[in-house]
């Protein structure tokens, strides 16, 4: 792929290429235009000269001044070609220079019609023309009298070839030095981007954790999502390392009441029964270790997530573990929200709630989730609302349920860290987890989850 | 019943096929998702335990592959992932219930009787057809409310036939889910697996409670009188 600066590069020069281009071929033809003007206006001075240096005898024949002919020299010089014809072309006087260079001028003309051409001879050269069709005002005199001259255009293309030379060598001189100047600016202009590849590189390396440098506004957005996303990854990182450090240590007490009862001799069934009871307690330490550690928080870069089709999901996955109970559920959410956090965390909350709300029911859950109300305009997230008409949770369990591993009735077998992951998470989170009576006469759970826009 | 466990850790798919032979079971067992899915196509299946993390085929895709070919047995899968993204996902492939490893085999079965039942349309682990009532999770059974005492196989056979009231089981079907693989078959046992429980249950020809259509099979003719699920 092309890099920006090979881009920019290539484009300029197509603008300035076509612009000059354009630029010097209006410059050259202006030029040109008015150098032929200027060759007509000269052209046409000497026929006025030869008009008024001539008159007309009684016998219509052209009387030239002795004066008129050394005025006319003078003017023209051995260059100028000029003739005073009938309207037929028949001559009736002509200048000595075209003895030896003949001209075919413009014949038939009207009375004060002027008429300019180019005449190329059988030798090759080229010839600008000016003819004049002039009539005496003079009652007696009809006759129409065409004034010719002539002047050879030879000088007339070297002018215009120098000019032309010096247009398009300046043009293009100008050009290549905007050139020059349009990549040193590219180059200055790129140079943030240049930076915040090299920080990138020296955060790959472990050199530094997040781009220090300032950029301008064009950049900001980019790099301050970024050191957002990188900020995020290291809290993740973070919590791994806590969780692995955790679980470790969590673990190494039922090791050790293991160890013990081996070591000490007790009967087979007390032994058992010990083995028993302490992996359990590993399993739910793994466990509840394993869902912190996996627990995503908010990411700056994440795409928000329909509330409603996660949450239809996992209640039609629960319906069908607990079919038989014939659960009747309802349903509310605000049409359209969404949420801006982490997909797996919004159902490891919303899963875990509602399966402890589907274990303990009767046969009835409630199920409401509606934006968190917005008192204060930086925060926003969502509230999940869940409740069950089960024998609810006592208040002096609410406190203990809420730690790791310790569930409010101990007879049901299983894993009895789901609320305990749901308060972790929301606390990642900022938000609230509250423990009360719900409507339906059993436990009622509300978790907030904010998610900062 | 024929249960299909695909598991492909050695240790735990033999602990569980010892376990489930031990309750009474016949067992069709797979170490990797294409075996399992062979199995589940060509055998007589009534529910299968499926590991999530299985070679060649993984569990998800074998579950799929199952629904997909109208197999519809209850599936319990088997996951060490616990994230409720996956439990999701496992159960909207075609999954029924799920168990977290590591976890008690008394739970395991617990979820294996209430699918069986399910799926045959009981919502209770006591299932009643008139005067006889059998319950899944204890095996008991009684008539009248007196306990009656029946040999394994003899029970097999009226679990089945009482869970699929109202239906004809042929022979052959009744053969594949009762007895293990290699077990020498032989088609009269069950003509006198039977008749020896027509004897218990109805020794006064009162009830009649087992039908025999010939050429097609039994039918269990007591009308079902115990809750059910209902649909939907």
């Amino acid at each position: 792929m092309l890099s920006l600066n090979l881009r920019v590069l290539i484009a300029a020069s197509i603008v300035l290429v076509s612009f000059f281009g354009i630029a010097g071929l209006t410059l050259d033809r202006a030029y040109y235009v008015t150098a032929e003007e200027a060759l007509i206006d000269r052209l046409q001075g000497q026929i006025y000269t030869l008009i008024a240096t001539t008159g007309l005898d009684d016998n219509n024949n052209i009387l030239i001044s002795d004066s008129a002919a050394d005025v006319l020299y003078f003017m023209a010089g051995p260059d100028l070609y000029a003739q005073i014809a009938l309207n037929n072309g028949k001559r009736l006087w002509h200048s000595q220079s075209l003895d030896s260079q003949p001209l075919s001028f413009a014949v038939g003309l009207e009375r004060n019609e002027m008429r300019f051409s180019k005449l190329k001879t059988p030798n090759g050269k080229v010839f600008a023309a000016l003819s004049y069709g002039v009539g005496w005002d003079d009652t007696h005199r009809q006759h129409v009298f065409i004034y010719s001259v002539a002047e050879d255009l030879q000088s007339f293309q070297k002018k215009i070839s120098s000019y032309r030379n010096k247009l398009w060598g300046l043009l293009g001189g100008v050009g290549l030095v905007l050139l020059i100047v349009q990549g040193t600016i590219m180059r200055w202009g790129l140079a943030p981007l240049q930076s915040a590849a090299d920080e990138l590189g020296a955060i790959e390396n472990g050199v530094q954790h997040r781009l220090h440098r300032k950029y301008p506004g064009e950049l900001k957005a980019l790099t301050d999502n970024l050191n957002a996303l990188l900020d995020h990854q290291n809290e993740h990182l973070e919590r791994y390392r806590h969780t692995l450090g955790d679980l470790a240590h969590s673990l190494k007490t039922p090791l050790a009441v293991l160890q013990g009862s081996v070591e000490k001799s007790i009967s087979e069934g007390e032994l058992t029964t010990i083995v028993q009871e302490q992996v359990e307690r590993m399993n739910q330490i793994t466990e509840y270790q394993l869902q912190r550690a996996a627990a995503a928080g908010q990411s700056p870069l994440i795409a928000p997530i329909s509330v409603q089709l996660i949450s239809e999901k996992i209640l039609s996955s629960l319906k069908k573990v607990y079919a038989d109970k014939n659960v009747q559920v309802q349903f509310q959410v605000t049409p359209g929200l969404e949420f801006h956090g982490d997909e797996g965390d919004f159902m490891e909350v919303v899963g875990n709630l509602l399966d402890n709300a589907f274990k303990w029911c009767t046969n009835k859950v409630n199920l409401h989730i509606k934006p968190i109300e917005k008192k204060d305009l930086v925060h926003e997230g969502i509230v999940i609302l869940v409740e069950d008409d089960g024998p609810g949770i006592p208040a002096k369990l609410v406190q203990q349920v809420t730690q790791r591993g310790v569930r409010a009735d101990e007879g049901i077998k299983g894993h009895g860290i789901g609320l305990s992951v749901v308060q972790d998470i929301v606390q990642i989170y900022g938000g609230t987890l509250k423990i009360s009576t719900g409507t339906l006469g059993g436990a009622g759970i509300s978790a907030s989850l904010v998610t900062k826009r | 019943m024929r249960i299909l466990v695909v598991e492909d850790e050695k240790p735990l798919l033999l602990q569980l096929v010892s376990r489930l032979e031990e309750e009474g079971y016949a067992v069709s067992s797979a170490a990797d998702g294409e075996e399992g899915l062979y199995l589940g196509m060509e055998f007589a299946v009534d529910v299968a335990v499926i590991d999530l993390g299985l070679p060649n085929l993984s569990g998800i895709d074998l579950i799929k592959k199952l629904r997909g070919a109208g197999k519809d047995f209850p599936v319990l899968i088997l996951t060490a992932r616990s994230r409720w993204q996956d439990k999701v996902e496992g159960l909207e492939a075609g999954g029924d219930d799920y168990l977290v490893k590591p976890f008690h085999v008394e739970e395991l079965l617990a979820r294996l009787k209430a699918l069986l039942r399910r799926s045959a349309g009981w919502s209770q682990a006591e299932i009643q057809c008139g005067p006889v009532a059998l319950n899944t999770n204890t095996q008991q059974v009684t008539v009248d409310s007196k306990p009656l005492e029946l040999t394994a196989y003899e029970y097999k056979i009226l679990e089945y036939l009482m869970l699929h009231a109202g239906e004809v089981i042929s022979k052959i079907d009744l053969t594949e889910r009762i007895y293990d693989q290699d077990y020498d078959r032989d088609s009269n046992v069950i003509e006198v697996f039977i008749g020896r429980l027509r004897r218990k249950l109805d020794p006064d020809e009162k009830y009649n409670p087992i039908e025999t259509l010939r050429g097609r099979g039994y039918r269990f003719a007591l009308a079902r009188s115990a809750p059910q699920e209902s649909e939907g």
